[in-house]
Parts: structure tokens; sequence; C-alpha cells
């Protein structure tokens, strides 16, 4: 059976960052996941913290982290160096971003007409992240027969007052609907089928023509910016934004739409072409079903495989299982949520208590801040502190317990840090030259 | 019920049982390779899981007084090509390609037989009337006219990629020379043996790949027995003719059984007929025996097993040189097994090999899917990126499993691509010959 | 829509099935009438119940008049509702739990009701529905079928206002007047706008189910209600493709229905106080998930969607049953009861139906057309079991694959699903749009099954809601139905998932959990569904607090 120093299991945020860094610094790393969740559903931004009366990300994220029980507590030093390191390594693979922690947390435009707080988006996102100047407009512009994106009622919601949260927003914000080459002919229409038109030059030379047009027939035209639905482009993203940033007269950003999410895509696809990079192994589509244990430690980590388990011999184990969307905590129906790998103690509320009555309020769902408790290297504990389960796991990501990722906007700094941290516990046999200063030398197990 | 039992539960669950977990994620959408190239196809959420909601099962009582409907009310599944990138990316663990299949089969009971669905599904039997007739069989399948014919009254598209039969199987190679088949073990060693499954395509298409094989085992030491055998099945099953797929299973299961009991490991080079062996008589024509569990239980993918003698240092390293670049390409099938990619592995054993995975999705063949008429043109639209690809690699040979892959690429790009295990074969061979030379002894080749 | 009938003969109130129903039997007898319902049709016991047209097998024990009468309308309704009816044949199996002396008599009980009733192998019963226990011992066959229930009262009104009839939905009856015992007149509020209606029928019939005693005491008539609440729970699978009974005494949980896409666990029997008393608990749910595993083994590890609540509308007759009767909800007959006010109270002008199964809808509205008749000194014959509804006369309209088939046929794809689930496309949201005017999501999905999939409107709802948004010209205000409409799309959104959350409380794990939890990532995550300048700039709101 093969074996590594080191096995991540979960190819979300946590799980690849952490594979990137230990692959960095020249460990032989497997990541396990039996699938695809939050990468290719959420927004492609990087959610560090948001929080009412915070103005900027930094600000949020020192008040998450004074409380105790968030993984703020333990994380928010490892935080700005892990955030620094995978906008590095994006930006190396053609993705950059856009934003800092220092940055105000302003309102961004989404695709049902709402906003919702960031700071931290991909180029292609950025535009939205400028404050709105007097006089500026904001076309919020789609192809017609496209199911995913609508720009009457996304220009009606962004027209409401508060939707800006007080702050002036776009002084007109108009909808445009445009007829782009082919695309109502077609039988069957996803975002990253719009996405793949963009990739041919010829149609998305004639798309582009073909808004320029409608926005001088519409008499949109004066200072602004344009909201497309995010489809510019998979692979060849970046000539694509550039392409679309010369050729339109209003600065155009993308909107995230629902899954399959072009933005979480890209995301994935690059932090998985720099862990192939660096040595790392990738192996999606079959579940860990069972976890080795030989005196008190990690040994190996079996997958199933079509006949058989496929095994891999490692000492350390990083779970980036992901939370209750992930599939990384299950609900039972005699009301226990549990860690089905390892059985790790899950801090939950009472059963009866989980749910809201109104899910969509403001507090959210008591069960939100489930999760595992960690000590600071983020071994998993028990309710007293106490280590559980055994030897060299650490646990990152929607696993960790008390943080509510959708009210305080934290997933995605929680992820990245805790994946970086995790990753830097192992050392490695041959560390790059390179490799940053914190991985090398610690202890691990 | 304990996490053990709910995961031993469901890895026995009905294939279309696990539409019961689809999220509607879409994240199989972004991952198949068939609706990346045609709008013809909606992607495998609508094919899978959400058509399956719509489906009647096959025991489901007459509805009185209404006019039968059909179990299977849709066809646009027809084009799904099994590849299986869905139901590996999916995180509810929805089996989507094998449901996919299943339809099909659906399908095809509730409409007429078509002949070429029936031929294609038979390798079996073209190559026991193909062999003996090879020189003309291959001169017809030449002939542009001929072809043409076949397109149009067959359905076979006229530059389907179709192998040429070998003026001998290996069969008849291997009874000539190494004397009986056996029927059961015997007193053979099961530690010191191995069966050899060697399916159509080595018996009747490329007997080279299974003497590589047997040549390669047996320098490692291994007997290689080779037993009666039938078809595995799989293009049967591809094709929906399960009732005539579950007559060639139980062939197989009878004479394989006794040696899987007997311990005896079951190898294959084709990563199609392993994983039939592994995984599909159970899943796709509900054999669940204790036949069909001891035979795949036993069944080992031929770069699984070297890998696997590797990792227990028992396999003879000593691979001559060959300082060239030697792209590698996974095939679809090889994913499904969850082991890996044993082949690479392999091959970086080799001094001075540079085998490298063109890490992109399925060539497009997809077994007999791409030599219909009708699904031709989608093949080759899928294959485009991994063909390019290739060529620009500029090596003049490429390494895979699959033996209607390696057809495939070949006549798409022109470029010779071998099994992996014939790359090994032929660095014995270089060892062998260098070291004669180096003696000054003429080699035994 | 025609013009107001404010001085119809007779105001129906009430638009679940026996409210649809009576205004197409007192239409087609040529009487001037108009219903109304307090919100969309179908949405009181109707849209809530199980299912399930019964073929009366349940009832051949202890009530064998229903039997009877429920096996008379089931083949009238096969034969002019066939298009609402998916014939799944019901069967009713006996597991080794089952007293032998009810099931040995079940058969015999059954022909006595006139109901068809054949035994079947337990294999070959197996061998249809492998789901099913293979420790059941016996197995007959019987009529029932799963039936559908908006469309059958659409095309009871349809039928109603082809015969000049009208009916209107979101309008509430709040007070109804009085002139001595005389009713002089009804004031009706249109929920969207606010505006009154003053309606002055000669007959008022309330057909308003378990709200009957509310209507009642509009008029000053005391009518006590016993709702009997009953949960059912909705099984994402469709585990089952023909009706599954257990053959032992009515019980909870001892039916399995397939309806469209899933299939329906129930029930349960709770008397309340209050119709509108939609509370599930998680042990209920589990109560009935461990009686149905008498049925299917499987079923635990079974995704459930929901969960929701009907209400049955029992009356406690004083006169049938005493002051001192139990509080056994079982006990109280479903037969259906016409209570003629003027007799019983003393009060002019009102009768009330209460009681029954939807299965004998058009009875009851046939009895209380008849009722109404005679009270209005007409003898025109009932024509509604002759006539098929409009649209409904194919039977083959309505099997399992049938939107996907013609989906197909159609070409197929995905560029205009608007429910991916339901396979709701554009042009069938649109047409409903059309029929209806301005409405909510809620009433989207009662028309067309919007939502009702595994993903509960998790991607199918803001294109609804943007749908109507593109409809509705720029600032307009249009009389939107509660709960979200084209101005407020954002609104919409939340007020139908909040809705569609509240069914998986108490479903809360597995799957559905998950999906949840995805979902509400979505909207919450990536769409910024709660933010608002409420929430930014404002107060921060802890915990919600612990949920009851």
């Amino acid at each position: 059976m093969p074996s590594a120093d080191a096995v991540v299991v979960g190819a979300g945020l946590a799980g690849l960052s952490a594979t990137l860094a230990l692959a960095e610094a020249g460990a032989r790393v497997h990541l396990l996941a039996k699938g695809h969740a939050s990468t290719h559903w959420a927004s492609g931004g990087l959610d560090v913290a948001a929080l009412p009366r915070a103005v900027t990300v930094r600000e949020a994220v020192a008040r998450l982290a004074d409380d105790a029980r968030h993984p703020y507590a333990i994380l928010s030093d490892a935080l700005p160096p892990a955030l620094e390191w995978i906008r590095g390594m994006l930006q190396h693979e053609g993705l950059p971003y856009v934003g800092t922690i220092d940055g105000p947390v302003v309102p961004v435009p989404t695709s049902i007409g709402a906003t919702r707080p960031a700071a931290i988006l991909p180029a292609a996102q950025a535009a939205a992240l400028r404050p709105w100047e007097p006089g500026e407009r904001l076309v919020v512009c789609g192809p017609g027969g496209f199911k995913d994106y609508w720009p009457h009622a996304i220009a009606r919601g962004l027209r409401r007052a508060g939707a800006w949260w007080g702050s002036a927003g776009p002084e007109r914000v108009d909808p445009l609907v445009v007829e782009l080459p082919g695309v109502r002919d077609r039988l069957n229409l996803d975002a990253i089928e719009l996405a793949r038109l963009f990739e041919e030059p010829g149609w998305r030379c004639d798309a582009f023509a073909a808004i320029r047009r409608a926005l001088i027939i519409g008499g949109l035209d004066g200072p602004g910016r344009m909201a497309l639905p995010a489809v510019l482009g998979l692979d060849d993203h970046a000539a694509v934004l550039a392409e679309a940033t010369s050729e339109l007269p209003l600065e155009p950003f993308e909107v995230p739409l629902t899954p399959p999410s072009v933005p979480g895509l890209r995301l994935y696809r690059a932090l998985r072409a720099a862990i192939v990079r660096a040595g790392g192994r990738v192996q999606i589509g079959q579940a860990v079903v069972r976890i080795g244990v030989r005196d008190g430690r990690i040994v190996e980590v079996a997958m199933e495989a079509a006949a058989r388990q496929f095994v891999v011999r490692t000492d350390m184990l990083i779970m980036a299982t992901g939370g209750i969307a992930g599939g990384g905590l299950v609900g039972h129906p005699d009301g226990t949520l549990r860690e089905p790998l390892l059985d790790l103690p899950v801090e939950a509320p009472p059963a009866m208590s989980w749910l809201a009555r109104e899910p969509l309020a403001a507090g959210g769902h008591p069960l939100e801040a489930a999760g595992i408790r960690s000590d600071a290297e983020l071994r998993p504990v028990d309710a007293s502190g106490r280590p559980a389960g055994p030897a060299g796991v650490r646990i990152c990501g929607s696993l960790l317990a008390g943080q509510r990722y959708l009210r305080e906007r934290c997933g995605d700094g929680v992820a990245v840090a805790s994946g970086w941290l995790a990753a830097g516990a192992h050392r490695p046999s041959a560390p790059r030259r390179d490799a940053p200063q914190s991985l090398a030398g610690e202890v691990a197990g | 019920m304990s996490i053990t039992e709910l995961i031993e539960a469901a890895a026995h669950e009905p294939v279309t049982s696990t539409a019961d977990g689809c999220l509607k994620c879409n994240v199989c959408n972004t991952v198949c390779p068939v609706s990346r190239v045609t709008d013809l196809f909606p992607g495998p959420k609508y094919v899978g899981p959400q058509a399956q909601r719509f489906r009647l099962a096959p025991g489901s009582p007459p509805q009185a007084g209404s006019v039968m409907p059909v179990l299977s009310p849709d066809h646009t599944v027809d084009l799904c090509s099994g590849c299986g990138f869905c139901t590996n990316a999916c995180p509810a663990g929805v089996r989507i390609a094998e449901m996919n299949s299943r339809a099909r089969a659906q399908m095809r009971a509730d409409r007429r037989p078509h002949l070429r669905d029936w031929l294609l599904g038979q390798p079996d039997l073209l190559g026991r009337v193909g062999v003996p007739l090879a020189p003309l069989a291959n001169a017809a399948l030449r002939n542009r006219a001929a072809r043409w014919v076949g397109e149009t009254l067959v359905g076979v598209h006229r530059h389907a990629p179709l192998p040429t039969f070998s003026r001998r199987s290996f069969r008849t190679r291997w009874s000539r020379s190494r004397g009986r088949r056996l029927r059961a073990p015997g007193s053979a060693d099961p530690e010191r043996s191995v069966v050899y499954f060697h399916g159509c395509a080595a018996n009747y298409y490329e007997p080279e790949v299974a003497e590589a094989a047997i040549s390669v085992l047996e320098r490692n030491g291994l007997e290689v027995i080779v037993p009666q055998q039938v078809c595995c099945g799989l293009p049967l099953i591809s094709n929906g003719l399960y009732a005539q797929a579950r007559a060639r299973a139980r062939h197989n299961l009878t004479t394989l059984a006794t040696f899987a009991r007997a311990g005896f490991r079951i190898v294959g080079t084709s990563t199609s007929c392993t994983h039939t062996l592994k995984a599909e008589y159970r899943e796709m024509l509900d054999l669940d025996d204790e036949d069909a569990r001891a035979v795949s239980g036993a069944t080992w993918d031929i770069c699984e097993l070297l890998l696997d003698l590797h990792e227990r240092d028992r396999l003879d390293t000593r691979f001559g040189r060959s300082d060239r670049h030697l792209p590698y390409h996974p095939p679809c099938q090889l994913r499904s097994h969850g082991i890996g990619l044993p082949a690479l592995d392999l091959l970086a054993l080799v001094p001075g090999l540079d085998a490298v995975d063109l890490d992109l999705d399925c060539c497009g063949v997809a077994g007999t899917y791409g030599l219909k008429r009708e699904k031709y043109d989608i093949a080759m639209a899928v294959g485009q990126p991994l063909f390019r690809k290739l060529r620009e690699s500029g090596a003049d040979e490429a390494a895979c499993d699959s033996e209607t892959c390696r057809w495939h690429i070949a006549k798409a790009t022109g470029i010779r691509v071998r099994h992996p295990v014939q790359i090994l074969a032929a660095a014995y061979v270089a060892y062998a010959a260098a070291e004669a030379e180096a003696a000054g002894a003429p080699s035994d080749g | 829509m025609g013009e107001r009938m404010l001085t119809p003969d007779v105001l129906v109130i009430g638009g679940g099935a026996t409210g649809a129903g009576l205004l197409r039997d007192l239409a087609r007898r040529g009487l001037r009438c108009l219903l109304v319902d307090r919100s969309d049709f179908g949405t009181g016991t109707s849209g809530r119940y199980h299912g399930l047209l019964h073929s009366g097998g349940r009832y051949v024990s202890k009530d064998p008049s229903a039997a009877r009468e429920c096996i008379v309308e089931n083949q009238v309704l096969r034969r002019i509702a066939a298009g609402c009816i998916e014939d799944t044949g019901g069967i009713f199996v006996a597991t080794p739990d089952d007293p032998d002396d009810y099931v040995d008599a079940f058969p015999g009980a059954c022909a006595a009701a006139g109901i068809d009733c054949d035994e079947i192998p337990v294999t070959e019963t197996l061998r249809r529905e492998p789901a099913l226990s293979p420790a059941i011992r016996r197995a007959f066959r019987v009529p029932d079928a799963a039936l559908e229930p908006w469309q059958l009262i659409e095309a009871n009104l349809a039928d109603a206002r082809a015969h000049g009839a009208d009916a209107w939905p979101y309008q509430r009856v709040v007070a109804i007047q009085r002139d001595g015992r005389r009713i002089s007149g009804v004031t009706v509020r249109d929920e969207r706008s606010g505006a009154s209606t003053r309606v002055v029928p000669r007959m008022i019939a309330s057909a308003a189910g378990a709200w009957a005693g509310q209507v009642a005491a509009l008029a000053g008539v005391e009518l006590m209600m016993s709702p009997g609440k009953g949960t059912m729970i909705v099984y994402n699978q469709r585990m089952t493709d023909t009706v599954v009974n257990r053959c032992h005494p009515p019980g909870d949980g001892d039916i399995m229905v397939p309806v469209h896409t899933v299939a329906i666990l129930g029930t349960t029997e709770e008397l309340v106080e209050d119709p509108d008393d939609d509370e599930t608990s998680s042990d209920e749910v589990q109560a009935l998930i461990n009686e149905g595993e008498a049925l299917f083994p499987a079923l635990r590890r079974m995704r459930v969607l929901r969960a929701y609540t009907g209400v049955r509308p029992l009356y406690r007759d004083p006169a049938v049953q005493g002051p001192e009767a139990s509080d056994d909800g079982r006990a109280i007959s479903r037969s259906h009861i016409i209570l003629d006010h003027e007799a019983r109270d003393g009060v002019e002008g009102l009768i009330s139906i209460v009681g029954g199964k939807l299965t004998t809808y058009r009875l009851m509205a046939e009895q209380a057309a008849n009722a109404v008749c005679a009270k209005l000194g007409m003898s025109e014959p009932c024509t509604t079991a002759g006539e098929p509804l409009p649209g409904m006369g194919d039977s083959r309209a309505h099997w399992l694959g049938h939107r996907l088939a013609e989906h197909e046929d159609r070409g197929g794809g995905d560029a205009d699903l608007i429910c991916e689930c339901e396979m709701v496309t554009r042009a069938m949201l649109e047409r409903f749009l059309d029929r209806r005017g301005p409405c909510s999501i809620d009433d989207i999905r009662r028309g067309t099954r919007l939502g009702m999939g595994p993903c509960q409107g998790g991607f199918c709802t803001f294109r609804a809601a943007a749908i109507m948004a593109e409809r509705a010209p720029d600032g307009h205000t249009d009389r939107a139905a509660p709960g979200g409409s084209a101005s407020d799309p954002e609104g919409a959104l939340s007020t139908f998932l909040n809705e569609r959350s509240k069914g998986t409380r108490a479903v809360a794990w597995g799957r559905q959990l998950q999906e949840l939890w995805m979902v509400t990532g979505i909207y919450v995550g990536v769409m910024g569904l709660e933010g608002s300048s409420s929430e930014h700039g404002g107060e921060a709101t802890e915990d919600h607090g612990a949920v009851s």
C-alpha cells in the first residue's frame, strides 16, 4: 500500500490549503475526497469576517477572536500570513485577488438583487468593491434566456432603500437584457456552458459587440459599472476578463450565481493545479471509510475502492471534511450530530434547539455553531479540553466549533488559516528551499 | 443504527436508491465531458437522479385503465457515455453513471432491440468470427465503401476507431505454447501464481498486451494461469443488454470463484474488464452472491498488483534506461477503481522515463459509445483537448491502460499508444540487453 | 373575470374540494353563485391531506357505510376526474403483528361493501414492491389510487365558471349581518388590497371544513368542530408505486401513498382547538417512522423531505355522541353531515357541510346542493357525476413519468426548466401566471408543483420570483398576495423559503439537513438574502434563542 507523510481528507478550501502548504514544504501528501461541495457552491470570494459596526475585516476578526470559543481565538495570528500566502499562490496561478483585511467591508450586489458584505474578492468581482461616486450608474446586464440571472429583478432589488446599508450606492440602477448569439436557441444552458462560450474568441467578440449596441440603444451611457453574471470564462478566464474590461464602456464586474459556481470552480482549479505542480496527489471520488489506529496513533487511511479498500499509510491525518453542508458532520434522526470518520466528540445544541423558527432571520440556527473543539494546535479535544481521538490528527475548516460562518462571514478565513496552520504541524523530511519559515521545525503529533 | 452500520448499509445500497441523496448542487454537471461539448445532453444531474424520480420501478404493476406507461420516459440519457466522472465528483454518494446505465437498460426493454448495440456488445462474438478471417476482415474494415455501408446499415461510424483482428487469438497461442488451460487450481500455489483474465481485447485484437503482461509477471516469479473465461460482459451492460451480460457473468463467476476462494489473485490488463469483475456484476447486474463477492475481492488491475508487489519489496526493479517523455492517460474506468494511478508509480521506476499524467478528463470513446454513428462526433469533441495536449507534447508514444482509449487516441493523433505493462516489459528486455552487451554476450531477447 | 356578483343566489364559503364541488354542482343547476376563500384555493384540509383516493378498504370493519360511499365515489371520480388520478392501485398487507381475525375478515368485509378485493401471493407482492417487508403474511389488492387535489379543485372551479359562477381567492369573510333570524348580508375583505365587498346572497353554504365553526360564529351560530390534526411525512423517493395499507384496525402511520415523485407516510390523529394549528414535533415524526418500518424495513435510511399537518374537519354531533364522548378522534365518524342552521339554530339562510373526506367530496357537494336547492324551492337534479371535469377526461395524462416524457418530446434540456426537480418549465409557469394574475410563490407551488422536490425551493424559488418581477412593469404596485410579490422578489423568496424550512424542522437530519444547510448557505452566504441596512450599522442580533 502506498504511504504518505500526510493525508488530508476533504477538498474544500481548508483541505486544499493544508495540502498545498504540505506539498510546498516537500511533504508527500495525498488529498482524498469523496466529491466536491462548498468550493463549487460558494461565491469565489474570500470571506474572512464581517460584522455589524465593524468597519474593516481586521476589526471584525479581532472581535471574533475575543470570544475564546471562536476559532479565530486560535487562528488570528496565523490568519494574516496564511491569507498572504494563499493570495500569492492564487496570483501565481493566474487568479489574483483584490482587497485586504484592512480594507473596508462594503456591500456588493448579488444575483437576487440584494447585497452581501465583502472585502476580498477575485479580480473579476473587484470593481464592485470601489465606493460609488455621485452620478455613477450601475447597469445589470445579462443574456436573454439564461434562467439564473434576471436583470430586472436584480435591478429592482438594488434600487430599494437600504439595499446599500445606508451608504451611497449607484445613483441609477438599470437592467439590460441582451440577446447573445445562439443562447436562446440552446436546449441546455447553465453558467458553465456560458463560461465556455465566452472562451471562444469569435463568440465573445460578437457578444461584447451585442452588449455595446444594447447599451447605446438603451441610452445607458455615462460613467458607471456593469454587473455581469459570473460566466467570464473558466480556464481562460484572465483573457476573457481582460477583453471584457477593454471592450465594454462600463467597467464590468462579475456577480456570483447559484451553483455551479464558476468563480468557485476557478478557485478550486487554481489550487489543485498548484498542488499538483508542487508534487501533491489529489484523488477525488471515493469516500474515506476507515482510519487505522495502532497504539493510539493514526497509521493508515482507507478509502472505499471498487473492491477492497484503497489504503494509504500515514501518521498524520488532517481532517477537512466540512461541516453539515460538506458532509463532515452528519445529523441523525435520534437528534445527535456526529462526525462519521473518527466519531470525534461534537459540540452541538440539544436536538430540540437545532433550528430556529425563521431560518433566514438574523440570528440564524443555533446549530450553525456546532462542530468539534480543538486545542491551539488544532488537535481535536472533548468538552473538557482533553485530547480526543488518536494522535496524529488535526482538524480544520467548517469542522471547527464556535463559528457561525454565515452570520460572521468567516468561513474562508477560518478555512485557509486553519488549513495552513494544521499543515505546519508536519515536519517535512526534505523542506524546500523556499518553504515559509513557520512551517519548518514544528513537532508532529 | 451505528455509524458503521450506516456506512455498511450504504455500501450495499441499490444504485437507483442513491438518487435519494441528490442535493441538486450541480457539481456533477461541472465535470461531465459530454455536456462540455454538445447541447443535446442535459447533463448528469438531469438524466441521473432528477429523471430517476420520474421512472417507474421495473416491477411496477400495470396501471388499470391507462395506457401502460414506459418505465423510462426519457431518451436523452442515451447520450451519457458512462465515463463516471459525475459519480466521482458527487458529494452525496449518488451513483449517477451507474443509474444512467440502468436507465438505458430499461429503455432497451421498452423499445426494440438495436442490431448495432447487439453486435457492439459482443466483441467476443465478433472476434471469434473475425480472427479466423483476419486478413479479409481487416481489409473490409479498412475499406471506405464497406465502412460507409456499415455506417448506413448498422450505425457504426465510418471513422470509428475499430481495432484490427489478430491473426491468431491469444488463447490459441497460449494453448499451443503452454499447454492446457486449467479449470481448477490443482496444485498451483496461490502465493506464486496468478490467474490472468485477458479479456476480448488482448485475446482477439492485441495479444501483444497479454504477452507483455505474462512476461512481466513471470519475470517477477509468478506463474500465470489462463483459465476458461468468456467476455466480461461490460459492452453488453453498456448497451443495456443485461440478460446476455448476466449469462457471461455467471459463466465467469463459476470458473473464477474457485480460484478466488483458493486464494488466487485474478489479474487483468483491461481496466474495463477488471472494473466489471470488481464492481459491475454486483452494481449493475445485481449478482451479489458468494461467488461474485469472492471474485470481486480477488480481482486486481495489473498495475495495481505490480505496485503492490513493489510496496512489499517484491518487484524486480531492474528496468533498462529509457530517456524520454511519456504522456500517460488514466482511463475513466481506472478512476472508478479508486486505486490511484498505479501505472504512473510503476513507470516512475524506469530510469530516465518522464511519465506524466496528461491530467485531463475523458478521451471520448467510452467503450463502444464513440463507435456509434450518432455519438462519434461527440467522442471526438470530448477528446480534442487530450489529442491537442498529446500532439503538443512532441512525444512519439503514450501509455494508457484501456484498450478502447488506446485505439481512439492512436487513431485521432497518429501517435502510438501502449499499455503501461508493455512499457515495463520492454524496459525489462532493455535491461537484459544492456547487461548482455556489457557482458559481451549476445542477448537472449 | 366577468362582473362581480354582489347578489348571487348562493355564496359558497371555502375553496377546498367540497366548496369547489358545490360551486360546480350549483352552477350546473342554473344558480348564480360566488365562492370565496380566505386564501388560495386548496390551502385547507384539501391541500394538506394524504393524497389518497380511498377504495374504502380502510373503513370496511369499523364504518361500512363510509366504506361503501368511498368505493362508489372512487368509481365516479375515475370517470370524471381521470386526469387527476394516478392509478397506482392499492394493497392491504398483513404483518406478523396484525390480528388474524381482522385479516381473515378483510376480503369478506370488502366484498360486502362492494369493493373489489383480490388476494395476491406474497411472492408476487414482493416482486412488484421489493421495498416491502419480506415478513408480510398476506396481501390484498384494492382499487386505491393517488388523487391530486389542486388540479381537481381547479377543474371543478373551471366547470363552475363555464356555467356562470365566480370564485375568488384571498377574500376573507369578516362579518355576517343578521336581521333577526335572517342573515342579511356578508362582508368580505380582500386580503391583499384590504378592500371590502358586500355580498347579499339568498343562501350561504359554508364549506369551510375545519373552520366551519369560525364561520358559523360570525353568524351567531354555535358549531363545535373537533379539528383532528394529522401529521404526514414526505419521502424523497418513491419506494413504492402502489398505495400500501396495513391490514389492521386503523391506526397511526399505516398508509404509504405514492404521490407524483414522492411517497407520503401517514398519519396521526390529535384533536386540537385551533384548525390553524400546524405544529409538528419530531416525536410524532419518529413515531410515524417506527410504525412505517413494519411495512418498509429500510425506511429509516430513506430521506424525508418534510413533515406537514392537515386538520380533519371532524364534527362531534351532540345528538350522536353525547357530552361524555371520548376524546379519541378516531372514534368520531368520518361521515359528512349537512347542518341546516334554520332547523338546528333558528338562523335562516345558512347551511354548513362538515366532516367527510376528499374521496367523497362530490357526494358531499351533491347533498349540500340538494339542501340548498330545497331551501330555494328548486328541484334541478345533480349532473356532476355524469360529466367529466374539463380537461380531466384522459387518464393517460397522469402517470409518474408524464412530465419528463412530455418535456423530452418537446426537445428536453434544462434551459427553460424553472423548477428542475419537478420539471416545471417557464412556459408552464407563465401559463399559470396568465391564468391567475398576481399571486404568491406558494400559489405557484400549488398550481405547478414548483418547490416540492428534494431541494424544497432551493433553486427554483428565486427564478419564479424573478419571472414575476420581469412580468410586472417597474413601479407598478400590484395587488400582491400575502407572502411576497412581483414588486418584492426578495421578500417572496424569503417567505417561501421560510415556509418550506418550517416543514424541515421536524425532519432535520441526514441529507435533508445537508440540503437545508447548502440552500441556506447559498441564499445567506452568496446571495446576502438577509442583508439589509437593519443588519449592518444597526443592532447586532445574537442567537435567536431556543425554539420550543
